[in-house]
Formats: structure tokens, C-alpha cells, sequence
């Protein structure tokens, strides 16, 4: 019995196929790609200039102050969203682990004093690998199980704080100075804000594995078969998505010396929608923490500019959730997704 | 053809791929079914152990009527799982199905007194919610879960716009008697839930929609493939699971008695952990309107017991997440493999 | 009508390469015709035209005396031709009845209900067709293979009404089935002749001469060949298959230098089984050897090297890398150790997609790509630059998306990730050259060569006999999860294609 050495599997493969298609998309790709990359800071000056129009004032220094000291949480929440989005998932527990933060934050800092900021990071850092690690060693849906999370530590936060807004008075001085130290006019914490950028920039482009999210969010498979530990980048991704919710939960609670265990709950759309607007497509692979400062100014400009310009706040919910799907549908990458759910 | 779970695996090969050998189908098939039912016994026996008025009839009352509305969600949120995809707008289609409601309705606020027609058109504002959700996820082909999560903030302003400055009340007499009244010698909620039941299951097993929700569910590519006409399916499906939201909207506003644009907080939770803990699977396909009943009654139970036995009613919430956590990695952990990508 | 399906002139191209060239076929009434054809002869692309996947680009299909060219599968379908494929295309989780009408329940729904009694007849009808006594109201996951390919073939065959008897394509029904399977399988076809024709299309030339009236050889696109099954001899359509020239030479097989077989092999493999495939499984690949494996579907081949690489599980047996016992619990430990696997799925596997050329080369090892533990995006570039050059990587251009290349060059691109850090011990390769052009796999051939010439241990799936024979020092061939065969390929004194053949089969 003779047989032959056959597979049947199809030989040409679609990728012979898309070579042509490629290069056909190569020209609308790079085009998008240069959209996502100037269009928000277009779309940032216009707003700014369209609120200045309505109000003068709003180019002034202290209009300035109050905009950027109003961006730094969701700029930090955005930050943290950003690893998680660049690896392909969504974390939809950041606003409820800042609020847990500022809980934490506000019980332990009358004893610990300064060291309570440490305290409040690695404690969400933890919290944030863990979701993590769920999600990486059940194989599961992030947003399932990150809302799984939201709702579990939204718990938490309410329980240990008895559901009551926590004055902090002992102990303030530990990180008043955030909120209240300025340079250049600027309060500290946009300064740390900007720094957190630059650092996070910096890793990213100098480290030799500096775009290993990215690698894992364009072709998760792939790195994993080139000896990435697809695994462990991924969990990073949440621990640092932890990490900075406390580093936006902190910031919160020096501008309004307080804690309460749903203070940063309303940030998690204008997270999102920062990252998704400063240009990271939602499907992973593409963005950087420079886009991710466009798009919080975005969404702030968006937010105090409403109400500058004297347009009625209830509107702003709306406004948020056309620009996140509207953001979406146009960095979404499609080619990558042949069957979206 | 590997499917892609919700927002999960983003590729799809070419090439063919030898066919997956389900590990012992039954099993998990029977796990899926009677494993929630027998936690459900399991707790209440429990709880009628531990906590004093648990096992009262009057209880099992309360429980069948606080199960009610998330129930009549519950199916809607089961239809669009089912076929694989994930409805999280519930908040906001509630608030501004609610809101819709009440402002037409005999209210505090403004002359309207449309009656019965106020609730029909309230359905057609969660109608109309559900055909947006299911237009741009087919039609501009944004994945469902980011859809929705724009028109949940979307409802929710235009509930806040309706709101205005004034609470609105109520003041149908006849419709407000839906919160306590009694329909056929049950309270009119569990009516409405009970026919939410019959018509989910109804179309589940009984039409053609049903049976290409589950194919689609089962396997996207190949029923295109097959001829199942996969985008009108969904949009079907979405737009009555917003009808669906907007009858739980109208109810839990009758009920409050104000229209209040958090009228449905916490509804996403419950009902996204029901459908889960229940047994259907996030990935489409298997489960169905009677798993996700007895995830919700589990649930309600759960809550129930829980307060009976003197917890904070913030612990009803971390149970909650805790659950659909466990839930979640349970009902998926025959399914893993080395290289899996789920996203 | 004289004939049922007709093929005249039939053309297609993938980009540069002809894949089928002028095509020529017919196919009468009421007979099942063999499709038969080494890989990459052009077989499944021409199943492809006639399901509706592709289109042809020159040439005319003929169906039932009507000139016909499908947009779609479902074109295909309604026009009365089914395919079964190799993969099962039933959805799991609905009944047979179910799959069997779905896509076009035609009155078996009323107002949007089904009637649930309309079905099962319908089912039944079907069903009977092909003799299956299958219950139409089962879970179709709770079927076995060949009753689930039982429902296949009725819901291919069934259906659609249209004037020309319906045509069946099988597309490899038997390499999962077991033999009193096969059997049944026979029976069936042989009564659904009655009805219609049959496409049978099969690796197993002894099953294709019993199931057919009449043989189809295709090679290189081309078809070569036509004959009466049973005047037909294996052999003979083996020789049709593989042809009369010598292979070129484009493996380089004259530079090929006596291994010393002495020491500890770097790559040993001790009764392995893995994968459900695999069992028992023992081989050596020696520093600078060059071992190629055979086999046909399901041998287990895949397997093994996969296991290798820590992408399988190992459920017995070990694996040891310079004597070292190797547990890759996953691919990044096997990189560890010094392996590197070039999958058959580039486009999943292998690259990237999306992301540049350069970043692609420096996945494995970024700190030698990128000149030390600070990085540069330049040095990344320049080395990538370095590499583009020496394999010929073209565009060169180390900023362009990976996915806009060509195959060849793409494949070329993942060679170089693995082969740009020191410390590469064992280079695995899988179907390396699948769907190449002929320019591309010679420089692909003469970098394994070159890194065998270095002391690299290689362990190559071969895509054919002859790059199997032409590349490796040594061909291992395996069939159903063994080793059932190893033949020494010293230049001058390669083993034939026919002893390996035989222990394929």
C-alpha cells in the first residue's frame, strides 16, 4: 500500500493571498496611523481655543492650574489602563481600587505618616496582580473578571471605611504638598504626573523588552512562541494598572483631604476614554504614555470646558459615551479582528 | 476556525484545524445544568439552618418578588450571551426607560397622563437603545462589550437631561398599584417576570431565531458559512434585550415611585453574575433563559440569607464579585490549554 | 447530459505563484472520480473553486450544461455542490437535526417557530440517504467522528433542489476514520452514486483506487494524468505524482558533511508521548545533524516537535538538550535552554503582525538586538539592517509592517529572530518552506545549511519527500504516533521515495 506525503491543509496560505491586499491597505494604515498619532493634539487645541472663544479667561495661568491638577488622576488612571489596553484587555476596576486607595491611604496615614503612600502602592499593586493572575491562569475574559474585581473591592472600600467620607487631618502633611506646592504655577502633582509620563515613555523606549505589551497585544500567540512570557507581561500589565489607581487615589486625596470609598468611581469612563482618545486602539498593540497625556487633557478640556463654556453637566455623560465609541470605532483595527463580539 | 471568546482570541487561522474532542461532553453538560441548581438547594439549606426567618413562606415571597425584576434582565442579558457577545448599557436603558416613563405618565412634574401608553413607549426608548447597541456592534463593528459601555454612560445622561432640576413622582394611581398589586393571585412583577421567562425560553427553543442564536453562539464562522443570517440575529437579539431593560426600567421606577437616574444601579452586576453563575457560557452558545433564572435566584437567595443573618449589605456586594469571579474561572476551566489567548 | 461538472482551462494565481495552470477535468453523472496529488500539487485549491471559496482567474466551470462561477460557499451549495471537509464544520452544541436543516430550514419553520415534527422527518429523509441511523434529535457533540461525518455527507448531499444531479466532494474523509468505518464509508459512497457524483479526494491510494471510477493526478498545478481506476496500478499513479525529473538542487545536499555521530547528541528524545498523538517516540539529532521527519496527517511528527519546544505537553518521556534533562514547561523555558521553533502557522505563530520587520527580528533576544541593557531604537535597526542583507529580506526596509511582506521574506524575517542570538543549540523546524517560492526556499535551504555547517542541531518537518531527502543528514519516518522507519541521506545515496512512502503507509 503506497500513499503519499500529503497534508491537506491549504498550502498557499491566506498569506500569500494578502500580500497584494497588503499593500493595497498599506497607504489607508499608515494614513490612520498618522491620524492617531497628530489627531488628538489637533483635536486638543481646537477644544481648548473653542472654550477660550466662549471664555477668555480659560487661557490664563490659573485656568491652566486648575485644568492640569484635575487631569493628574485621570491621567494616572489612564496610565495604568494603558499597559492593560496595549496587551488586548480592560481593567474596569481602576476607579473602585483609587477610591479603595484613598480609603487605605486615609486609615493608615494618622500611624505611618509618609510611609502610608508606600503602604497604599504596594497594597494596590498586589491587588492589581492578582486580578491579573485570575484572569492570565483562568484563561477568562479580563472585563469579566475585573468587574468581578470592581465590585469585590468597591466592597471592601465600603466596609473598612463604614461608607462615610474620611477626613484626614493627621498626618496630611505627608502629601498635602501635592496639591498645595506649586512650581511654575503648576501644583506637584501635575509635576508628578508629568513625571510618571516620562518615566513610563523612557522604560518603554530605552528598555530592551521596553514594547513588550505591545508585542503581546499585536500578536499574543506569536510572542508567547518567541519565548516571551506572555503570562507574566500580562499580569504585569494589571499589577501596574494597580499601581498607578493608587498613585491616582493618593493625588486625590491630597486635593481634597479625604477619603470615601466611591470618590473615584465616576473616573473610570474618562479614563478609558483618555487612553482610547489619545490614540491606543482598544484592540491592543499600538499607543504610548505621551498619547495617553493628549487624551487626559482631552478629556478633561471636555469636562471643565463644559462647564466654562456654560453647557448643562448632564450632557457630559453623553458627550463621554459617543467620544468613547466613537474613538473606538476609529482606531479600532479591524484587520486584526475577523470575528468581533 | 478557532472562535473567539468575548473580546478574546483575534485570530483565526487558515488553515484547517483537526476538530476539538470535547472533553466528556456530558459531564460538563450536566455540571453546566445541575451544578447551579444543586448550589441553590444547597444554600437555602444553609440558610434555613442559619438564619432566623429564612424558611418562612412569607420569605419565599419576598425572595420570588425581589428576584422578579433582575429576573425579567436577566433574559435579555442571557439572549445577547448567549450569542456570544455581552449587553453592559442595563443602568443606563433602565434610567432612561424610567425616566421616559414617569415623565409621561401622570407625574409631579409636567401634565402628561398617558397611562398604559407610557410604559409601551418607555419599552420602545429600551427598544431603540437595544437596535443603537446592536447596529454599531454589527454594522460599524465595534466589539459589543465597548458599545454598550458607551451607551450605558449615554442612557445615563439622558436620563439626567430628562430628570432636569425636580424629582418627578408618580402620581398614576393605577400603574402605582403594580408595585403592590396582585395579578392571577401573584404580585404583578413576578408576573412580568414569569412571561419574560415563557417568551425567552419560548424563543430559545421553539423558533427559528433561537436555534441560529445558537449556532452563532456555538460557532460564528461556520454558521455564516451554513447561511444563518448572523448580523440581523444580533441586532434582533440586542434590541430585545433593551426592550427587555426598559420593561425593568418602568417596573423598578413604578416601584421607587420617583423617577431616579440610579434607578437600576447594582442591575449590571446581578444580572451579568446571574447569567454567569447560572451556567451560561460567556463564549455563546450553551445556557439559556432557565440557567440564568436559577443564577439570578441563587443570587437573590444568597443576598437574602446573607441579611437574614445579620451582614452588612456591603458583603452582598463583595460576595457578588467574588462570585462571578469563581464562577467565571469555574464554568472555564475545562476549556484551557498551554497556548491559549483569551483576551 | 454528458457530463455533470466540467473543468475547462481552469487558472489560478496567489500573487506570483500559478497555483493551477489550465486546468482540465469532467466528471460524468452517477460516478466517483479520485483527486489525487502531492502537497502543493493544487488539489485543495481547486476543491476551493468548486466550493465557493475562491474564484478562479482564467478558464470556465461547467456545471449541469450551465457555465457557473460562485461568489460564496452558499453560491456553491445552491447550486447543488457539498463539500465535506477534513475539519467538522457542524455546530457542536445543536442537534443533528438542527445542523442538518440550518441555513436553509425552509418549511420546517412557520412564522419564525419550528415544527419540531417537520424536522425530524426532514432529518430522517436526509439521513437515510446516506443510510445513517443516526437519531436527528441527539447533541451533535455527542457523536462520534464517523457518525458526525455521516451527518456531513447528508446535509452536503441533501437539500438544495436543482436540476443536475448533486455533486459531493470529500475532501480526506478517511485519515481519522478506522477501518470498518472506512468500510461503511465505502458502501455509502458506492449507493450515493445513485444519486449524484463524487468528488473523492484522498492521500491513500489504495482507498482511491477502491472508492473511485476514475483518477485525476494533479502535480504542480497541472494535471498529469487520467485513468480508469481499475486498469490503474499505485505505483503508476505514484509515478504520475512525483514525476520523472530530478528535484532540483537547490538543497544545497552536495555541501553536506558526514556528521560524526559521536557524544552526546544535542537534542535527545526518549520515549516520548505527547499531544494524544505521539507514543513512545526516541530519536537523536547530533551537533550540526540535519534530521528530517515524514509523515503523513496525524503521524504525530507536529507533535513531538512541538513537545520539544514546551508548545505541547509532555505526558511521558523526557527530552534532553546537551544531556541536560529539558522539562519546557512553556516556549520561553525551551528558549532557555537553547531551542528554537519556526512554526507552520507563520502567520499566527510566527510573526508578529503589525508590528515592523525590526522589532519582529528582535523579539527573542532584544539585548543583543538592541547593542545592550539600554536600548537603542537605532541599534535595533542596524541590526536588523544587518540581517535584512544577509538573507535578502526584501523590502529592505526594517521600519515596514511585517504583515505588508511576502511570505518568503516574512519566513525569513522569523529565521533571523532565532538565529541572531548566541547559544542556539536546537533549531526546530515546521514545514519551513510551506507556500514559499522556489527563490525563497533555496536561501532558506542555504541558511540551515549554513547553521548546520556551524554545530546547530536541526530537526526539520519536511513539507515534501524531496526536501527531506535533499536537506536532512538523516529521514525519520513516522506514521499513526511511531517511528516507523530511518534511513540515512548522504549525498550521492539518498534514500527513494518509495521506501519511505512504504513506511509511511
Amino acid at each position: 500500500m503506497i500513499a503519499v506525503a500529503t497534508k491537506t491543509s491549504a498550502e498557499r496560505t491566506s498569506t500569500e493571498m494578502r500580500a497584494p491586499e497588503g499593500a493595497a491597505q498599506a497607504v489607508s494604515r499608515t494614513t490612520r496611523d498618522r491620524l492617531r498619532l497628530a489627531g488628538p493634539s489637533v483635536v486638543l487645541v481646537a477644544l481648548v481655543l473653542l472654550v477660550a472663544l466662549a471664555e477668555p479667561n480659560f487661557l490664563s495661568m490659573n485656568a491652566l492650574a486648575v485644568v492640569s491638577a484635575q487631569a493628574v488622576p485621570i491621567l494616572l488612571l489612564g496610565l495604568g489602563q494603558m499597559f492593560v489596553i496595549l496587551t488586548g484587555g480592560i481593567d474596569l476596576s481602576v476607579a473602585a481600587l483609587a477610591s479603595l486607595a484613598t480609603v487605605i491611604l486615609a486609615t493608615v496615614i494618622g500611624s505611618l505618616g509618609p510611609l502610608a503612600v508606600v503602604v497604599t502602592l504596594v497594597a494596590l499593586t498586589l491587588i492589581g496582580a492578582l486580578t491579573g493572575l485570575l484572569i492570565v491562569v483562568g484563561q477568562v475574559p479580563s472585563f469579566v473578571v475585573s468587574l468581578g474585581a470592581l465590585g469585590f473591592w468597591g466592597a471592601v472600600a465600603l466596609v473598612a471605611s463604614g461608607s462615610t467620607t474620611i477626613y484626614i487631618s493627621e498626618g496630611y502633611d505627608a502629601i498635602f504638598w501635592l496639591s498645595s506646592w506649586t512650581v511654575l504655577g503648576l501644583p506637584m502633582a501635575v509635576w508628578a504626573g508629568v513625571a510618571a509620563v516620562a518615566a513610563v515613555f523612557c522604560a518603554m523606549r530605552f528598555s530592551p523588552r521596553g514594547n513588550v505589551f505591545h508585542l503581546v497585544g499585536l500578536g499574543e500567540k506569536a510572542a508567547m512562541m518567541s519565548g516571551v512570557r506572555t503570562r507574566i507581561v500580562r499580569i504585569g500589565a494589571f499589577a501596574l494598572s494597580g499601581f498607578f489607581a493608587g498613585a491616582a487615589g493618593i493625588v486625590l486625596s491630597a486635593q481634597q483631604q479625604s477619603a470615601a470609598p466611591q470618590l473615584a468611581d465616576s473616573l473610570l469612563l474618562p479614563a478609558i476614554a483618555a487612553v482610547l482618545v489619545g490614540g491606543c486602539a482598544i484592540t491592543g498593540g499600538i499607543g504610548g504614555a505621551w498619547r495617553v497625556l493628549v487624551g487626559a487633557l482631552v478629556v478633561t478640556v471636555l469636562r471643565v470646558g463644559g462647564s466654562v463654556a456654560g453647557i448643562d453637566p448632564s450632557f457630559q455623560q453623553i458627550v463621554y459615551g459617543a467620544v468613547v465609541i466613537v474613538a473606538v470605532a476609529v482606531t479600532l483595527d479591524r484587520s486584526r479582528l475577523s470575528i468581533i463580539k | 476556525m478557532s472562535t473567539t471568546e468575548v473580546t478574546g482570541e483575534v485570530t483565526t487561522p487558515a488553515e484547517p484545524v483537526a476538530p476539538v474532542r470535547s472533553t466528556r461532553p456530558r459531564v460538563r453538560r450536566l455540571l453546566s445544568t445541575a451544578g447551579p441548581l444543586a448550589a441553590l438547594l444547597g444554600l437555602c439549606v444553609v440558610f434555613a439552618a442559619l438564619a432566623p426567618g429564612f424558611a418562612t413562606a412569607n420569605n419565599a415571597m419576598a425572595i420570588v418578588e425581589q428576584a422578579a425584576i433582575p429576573v425579567v434582565l436577566a433574559m435579555g442579558a442571557t439572549l445577547v450571551v448567549l450569542v456570544g457577545g455581552v449587553d453592559l448599557s442595563i443602568e443606563g436603558v433602565m434610567a432612561a426607560s424610567g425616566l421616559t416613563f414617569v415623565l409621561l405618565a401622570a407625574n409631579s412634574v409636567n401634565g402628561n397622563d398617558l397611562g398604559l401608553l407610557a410604559v409601551l413607549l418607555a419599552l420602545g426608548v429600551g427598544l431603540l437603545f437595544g437596535v443603537v447597541n446592536g447596529v454599531l456592534h454589527v454594522v460599524v463593528r465595534v466589539p459589543s462589550f465597548l458599545v454598550t459601555l458607551g451607551t450605558w454612560f449615554v442612557g445615563l445622561g439622558v436620563a439626567t437631561v430628562l430628570f432636569g432640576t425636580a424629582t418627578p413622582q408618580l402620581a398614576d394611581p393605577s400603574l402605582a398599584a403594580w408595585a403592590g398589586g396582585h395579578w392571577l393571585g401573584l404580585p404583578v412583577v413576578v408576573v412580568f417576570a414569569l412571561a419574560a421567562v415563557a417568551v425567552t425560553v419560548l424563543l430559545c427553543k421553539g423558533t427559528r431565531l433561537g436555534m441560529h442564536t445558537y449556532a452563532i453562539g456555538g460557532d460564528e464562522a461556520t454558521s455564516r458559512l451554513a447561511g444563518v443570517p448572523v448580523g440581523r440575529t444580533k441586532i434582533i437579539l440586542f434590541a430585545v434585550a433593551g426592550l427587555l431593560s426598559g420593561l425593568g426600567g418602568v417596573l423598578a421606577t413604578i416601584r421607587l415611585g420617583v423617577g431616579d437616574v440610579s434607578v437600576g444601579s447594582g442591575s449590571l452586576f446581578l444580572t451579568l453574575s446571574a447569567v454567569v453563575v447560572g451556567g451560561t457560557l460567556l463564549s455563546g452558545g450553551r445556557g439559556g433563559p432557565l440557567h440564568s433564572l436559577v443564577g439570578v435566584l441563587l443570587l437573590v437567595v444568597l443576598g437574602n440569607g446573607l441579611l437574614l443573618s445579620g451582614a452588612s449589605p456591603y458583603i452582598q456586594q463583595g460576595a457578588q464579585g467574588l462570585i462571578i469571579v469563581v464562577a467565571v474561572i469555574a464554568t472555564g476551566w475545562p476549556a484551557r490549554s498551554r497556548l491559549r489567548v483569551v483576551k | 447530459m454528458t457530463s455533470l461538472l466540467e473543468l475547462r482551462n481552469v487558472t489560478k494565481k496567489f500573487g506570483p505563484n500559478t497555483v493551477l495552470d489550465d486546468v482540465s477535468l469532467s466528471i460524468a453523472p452517477n460516478e466517483v472520480v479520485g483527486l489525487i496529488g502531492e502537497n502543493g500539487a493544487g488539489k485543495s485549491t481547486l476543491l476551493k473553486i468548486l466550493a465557493g471559496v475562491h474564484r478562479q482567474d482564467g478558464g470556465r466551470m461547467v456545471l449541469g450544461g450551465r457555465e457557473v462561477s460562485f461568489g460564496s460557499p452558499a453560491d456553491a451549495a445552491d447550486h447543488g455542490i457539498g463539500v465535506v471537509h477534513q475539519e467538522q464544520s457542524l455546530l457542536p452544541n445543536l442537534t443533528v437535526g438542527q445542523n442538518l436543516i440550518l441555513g436553509h430550514e425552509g418549511d420546517t419553520a412557520r412564522a419564525g417557530f419550528l415544527r419540531r415534527r417537520k424536522i425530524r422527518a426532514r432529518a430522517q429523509e436526509m439521513l437515510s440517504v446516506v443510510e445513517s441511523t443516526v437519531d436527528p434529535g441527539a447533541l451533535t457533540e455527542t457523536l462520534g467522528f464517523a457518525q458526525r461525518q455521516m451527518v456531513e455527507v447528508a446535509r452536503a448531499v441533501g437539500g438544495r433542489q436543482v436540476e443536475h444531479p448533486p455533486l459531493l466532494i470529500l475532501d480526506e474523509p478517511t485519515s481519522v476514520l478506522e477501518p470498518e468505518d472506512v468500510e461503511v464509508l465505502h458502501r455509502r459512497v458506492t449507493a450515493l452514486k445513485e444519486r449524484g457524483s463524487v468528488i473523492f479526494v484522498s492521500h491513500r491510494l489504495d482507498e482511491v483506487l477502491r472508492f473511485s471510477d476514475r483518477v485525476y493526478v494533479l502535480r504542480d498545478g497541472k494535471v498529469v494524468g487520467e485513468r480508469i481506476a481499475s486498469a490503474a496500478t499505485e505505483s503508476e499513479l505514484y509515478q504520475l505524482m512525483i514525476g520523472k525529473g530530478a528535484a532540483e538542487e537547490i538543497y544545497s545536499s552536495e555541501r553536506k558533511q558526514a556528521v560524526p555521530r559521536t557524544g552526546t547528541p544535542t537534542l535527545s528524545v526518549r520515549n516520548l508521548t505527547c499531544g494524544g498523538k505521539a507514543k513512545d517516540v526516541s530519536l537523536d539529532v547530533h551537533a550540526g545533524e540535519i534530521v528530517s521527519v515524514v509523515g503523513v496527517v496525524d503521524s504525530g511528527r507536529e507533535e513531538v516537535a512541538r513537545a520539544v519546544f514546551g508548545a505541547v505537553p509532555v505526558d511521558s518521556g523526557t527530552v534532553e538538550i546537551d544531556g541536560q534533562r529539558s522539562a519546557p514547561g512553556s516556549p520561553a523555558d525551551a528558549v532557555r535552554s537553547g531551542v528554537a521553533y519556526v512554526p507552520a502557522e507563520r502567520r499566527v505563530e510566527g510573526m508578529i503582525a503589525g508590528a515592523t520587520v525590526a522589532q519582529n527580528i528582535a523579539t527573542v533576544h532584544p539585548v543583543k538586538a538592541g547593542g545592550g541593557r539600554i536600548s537603542s531604537g537605532a541599534r535595533v535597526e542596524e541590526t536588523a539592517r544587518g540581517w535584512i542583507e544577509k538573507l535578502g529580506i526584501r523590502p529592505a526596509d526594517p521600519d515596514a509592517d511585517i504583515a505588508r511582506l511576502s511570505g518568503g521574506n516574512q519566513q525569513k524575517a522569523v529565521v533571523a529572530k532565532w538565529i541572531l542570538g548566541d547559544g542556539l543549540k536546537v533549531l526546530v523546524l515546521d514545514h519551513p518552506t510551506r507556500g514559499l517560492d522556489i527563490g525563497a526556499k533555496e536561501d532558506l535551504y542555504a541558511v540551515f545549511r549554513d547553521l548546520s555547517d556551524r554545530g546547530v542541531a536541526i530537526l526539520v518537518l519536511a513539507d515534501t519527500l524531496d526536501e527531506a531527502i535533499g536537506l536532512g543528514h538523516r529521514v525519520i519516518v513516522m506514521r499513526d504516533g511511531e517511528i516507523t522507519g530511518a534511513f540515512d541521506s548522504p549525498p550521492g545515496n539518498p534514500p527513494s521515495k518509495l521506501q519511505l512512502l512504504e513506511k509511511m503507509m
